[in-house]
């Protein structure tokens, strides 16, 4: 008898476990990020007794095709994470449910959002994801080798012309290079020239017809690109060569992402600047935003219900204030970077990283298109050719708009 | 072919269990169906189609992407990278490796020594080797121009020079070949018969007469899988680009395997990538077409 009781109560026990609400979460957070995203997801657990969220780490480079699989053979997690430029490929499963249902529902604050972050999850009046962290990018620079060149070295430089005498100075004074380039290809060389030509003023695709133009062969983008030769072949101040000469001391300037704020300081055996990268005396300032959204797989009421409700908490100012803390992503929301608490405790801890929260407001958004990679491939390879002198800027880009508008004009 | 396995008793044996014979086979003939041939005739259904791999739909394009594959510079160029690389690697590797082999076939000093030292390479994982080569190759402070600076020679951008990057890679490539090449050989040599060379020398001819008339032609079955096998391999090659270059610089070293990685995982261009990969295939297929034939059907021993 007594062991039935006792089976009874388990039984019971489970059932009411079971009647909790468990929906899967897949992200690519490791580390301190993963480790912080697990302590925020237990909080949650243990106010909503009646949900349980189970965060399941994949590595960065699976998610893509883990969500494809998933797809396909129908087994989804009720919620995933995904970098920004994967959010219109994730779309395209149509296996993502609209938000805006839930938005107006509950009147969830979508102004409070900075408006280049919502540029991927919205098409047409609908809203399929939701952005939960950012980076961004600026100007890092050496004060030991500003020192040795005679700059101050508590004063970056602001404008394309002074980043130029500064890195000539630097290459006359020490030797070293002034500003290092990423020229390795792919898509990490794309985002950083794509700052240049915001800076100067242009486009990337033509957001006016549904991003499906090329507009990287205008006039400011010439003007951009003809800068980065300049800086290669004509001043001599960048060298040609695989990344990471600034980390080694062997460049004085760089620009790089706001997650270096914690990493460079334990790479580098010199004293750290960071600013606002500089812009054209006749530009304006912009960076290139990165960073991940969350989005609710099509299941059942009750558990897109649960993952709205998570959704909901995580991206509360409070809950991303304290993630913000400890992951050093730049904030989603200006609630976020204007909170008292979050600026004194970035001050005390990471200094580096106020530029990239100031910056945050000038941050543009890559085209939210299917095909990105694709093009950005196609654009950087048009950049190197023309920092190698294969032809002129106006050449390698009209060459590089050509195949794109063939690429994006298929549809 | 089953009396050369085990002589009558086998075959009596085998005759009488033909069912259980098909039993055993089941295993390996489902693993061969469901990841090798299904994925092959798939991919090659898909090369029709215009598909992500996310949406739910595939549009059916007939043959466009063939005829994209056909105006597409970027699959010629990486035809012909994957040629030259495959080239360079497979004749460079037997080459070198000959000659190693043929030194340490003779009584030296801690040559077995050397035979491990050649044979690493070979057993190192290919991205391992690629990111220490990238170090090596670094123009401003790697130790192959570090060393070139100390002979006053200042060494080329290796990696990211234009001319210099395929030829970059292929010395990895060559690199961890030697070993593999070195020890067929070593196998082959010590098959050749004493007695052929005694006679020879008896007749009166010199080492390089041996090398010339008696070694080469009896290490030619040895050269055509070395050469065969190199090329197929050689034609597969991802991991060393991916590692070092990217594919870089302008498209340098973006071999066919790259290619396909990009289209397939990166653009997810399903269609086309299956092109890419029947481009692959239809290579891969000729050349292990002539080793078949060539060793009718895999019954002759090479080597």
């Amino acid at each position: 008898m007594k062991k039935f009781l006792l089976f009874l109560l388990v039984l019971v026990m489970s059932v009411s476990i079971f009647a909790k609400t468990q929906v899967v979460f897949w992200h690519y957070w490791d580390g301190e990020n993963g480790r912080k995203l697990d302590s925020l997801v237990k909080d949650f657990n243990s106010v909503h007794p009646d949900i349980e969220v189970k965060a399941v780490f994949i590595p960065g480079s699976d998610l893509m095709t883990k969500i494809q699989t998933s797809v396909l053979s129908g087994q989804t997690p009720d919620m995933a994470i995904s970098d920004i430029i994967s959010v219109p490929l994730v779309i395209d499963t149509g296996k993502v449910i609209d938000l805006m249902p839930f938005v107006k529902r509950d009147k969830y604050d979508l102004s409070d959002f900075y408006e280049s972050t919502l540029v991927y999850g919205k098409v047409g009046g609908k809203l399929f994801t939701i952005p939960v962290s950012s980076s961004n990018l600026a100007l890092f620079w050496n004060k030991d080798l500003f020192k040795k060149a005679g700059l101050d070295p508590e004063r970056p430089p602001r404008t394309w012309d002074e980043l130029v005498q500064y890195g000539k100075t630097i290459k006359e004074k020490t030797g070293k290079f002034g500003y290092e380039l990423y020229l390795d290809g792919g898509e990490g060389t794309t985002w950083q020239w794509q700052i240049f030509l915001w800076q100067a003023g242009g486009e990337f695709l033509d957001p006016n017809k549904g991003y499906r133009t090329a507009t990287f062969n205008s006039k400011a983008a010439v003007k951009a690109l003809q800068f980065w030769v300049d800086l290669t072949n004509t001043y001599k101040i960048s060298p040609i060569a695989s990344w990471g000469l600034f980390s080694r001391g062997e460049a004085a300037m760089v620009m790089d992402g706001s997650w270096m704020t914690q990493f460079f300081p334990a790479q580098v055996d010199f004293e750290l600047g960071s600013a606002i990268f500089p812009y054209p005396s006749d530009g304006k300032p912009a960076t290139n935003m990165g960073g991940e959204q969350i989005f609710i797989f099509d299941t059942s009421k009750e558990r897109e219900e649960a993952c709205w409700q998570f959704i909901q908490w995580f991206t509360s100012t409070k809950v991303q204030v304290d993630w913000d803390k400890a992951t050093g992503f730049i904030p989603v929301k200006q609630s976020v970077a204007k909170d008292p608490s979050y600026n004194a405790y970035i001050k005390n801890t990471n200094r580096l990283l106020l530029p990239f929260i100031e910056a945050q407001q000038y941050a543009h958004a890559r085209p939210p298109i299917k095909e990105y990679s694709q093009v950005s491939d196609i654009v950087a390879r048009a950049i190197i050719s023309a920092v190698y002198k294969r032809g002129t800027p106006q050449e390698v880009l009209n060459d590089a708009a050509k195949q794109v508008n063939a690429l994006l004009g298929k549809e | 072919m089953l009396e050369r396995v085990g002589g009558p008793k086998a075959r009596h044996f085998f005759q009488k269990e033909k069912i259980s014979l098909g039993v055993f086979l089941i295993p390996a003939i489902v693993i061969v169906l469901v990841f090798s041939l299904f994925p092959a005739f798939y991919s090659f259904f898909l090369s029709f189609f215009s598909w992500n791999g996310f949406s739910p739909t595939k549009e059916f394009v007939g043959l466009k992407n063939y005829r994209t594959a056909l105006n597409d510079p970027e699959l010629k160029n990486s035809i012909i990278v994957t040629l030259i690389y495959s080239l360079l690697v497979t004749f460079i590797s037997i080459f070198l490796g000959m000659m190693i082999a043929l030194a340490l076939n003779e009584d030296l000093k801690g040559k077995k020594l050397l035979r491990l030292f050649y044979f690493i390479p070979v057993v190192t994982p290919s991205v391992a080797s690629g990111i220490t080569w990238k170090y090596l190759f670094d123009p401003y402070n790697g130790v192959i121009n570090s060393l070139l600076k100390y002979l006053n020679i200042t060494g080329p951008q290796w990696l990211n020079s234009t001319s210099w990057a395929l030829f970059s890679v292929s010395i990895v490539g060559i690199w961890k070949r030697i070993g593999f090449c070195m020890v067929i050989y070593l196998a082959a040599i010590q098959d050749i018969p004493n007695s052929y060379l005694e006679a020879a020398q008896v007749d009166g001819a010199t080492g390089w007469h041996m090398l010339r008339y008696i070694k080469f032609p009896l290490l030619m079955p040895s050269t055509f899988f070395l050469i065969i096998t190199g090329l197929i391999d050689a034609f597969q090659v991802f991991d060393l680009v991916y590692t070092m270059t990217n594919g870089g610089p302008i498209g340098a070293t973006d071999v066919l395997g790259f290619l396909l990685y990009r289209h397939a995982f990166k653009y997810f261009n399903l269609g086309y990538a299956s092109i890419v990969s029947l481009t692959i295939f239809i290579v891969l297929f000729i050349l292990s077409a002539i080793q078949w034939r060539y060793t009718q059907g895999g019954a002759k021993n090479v080597g």
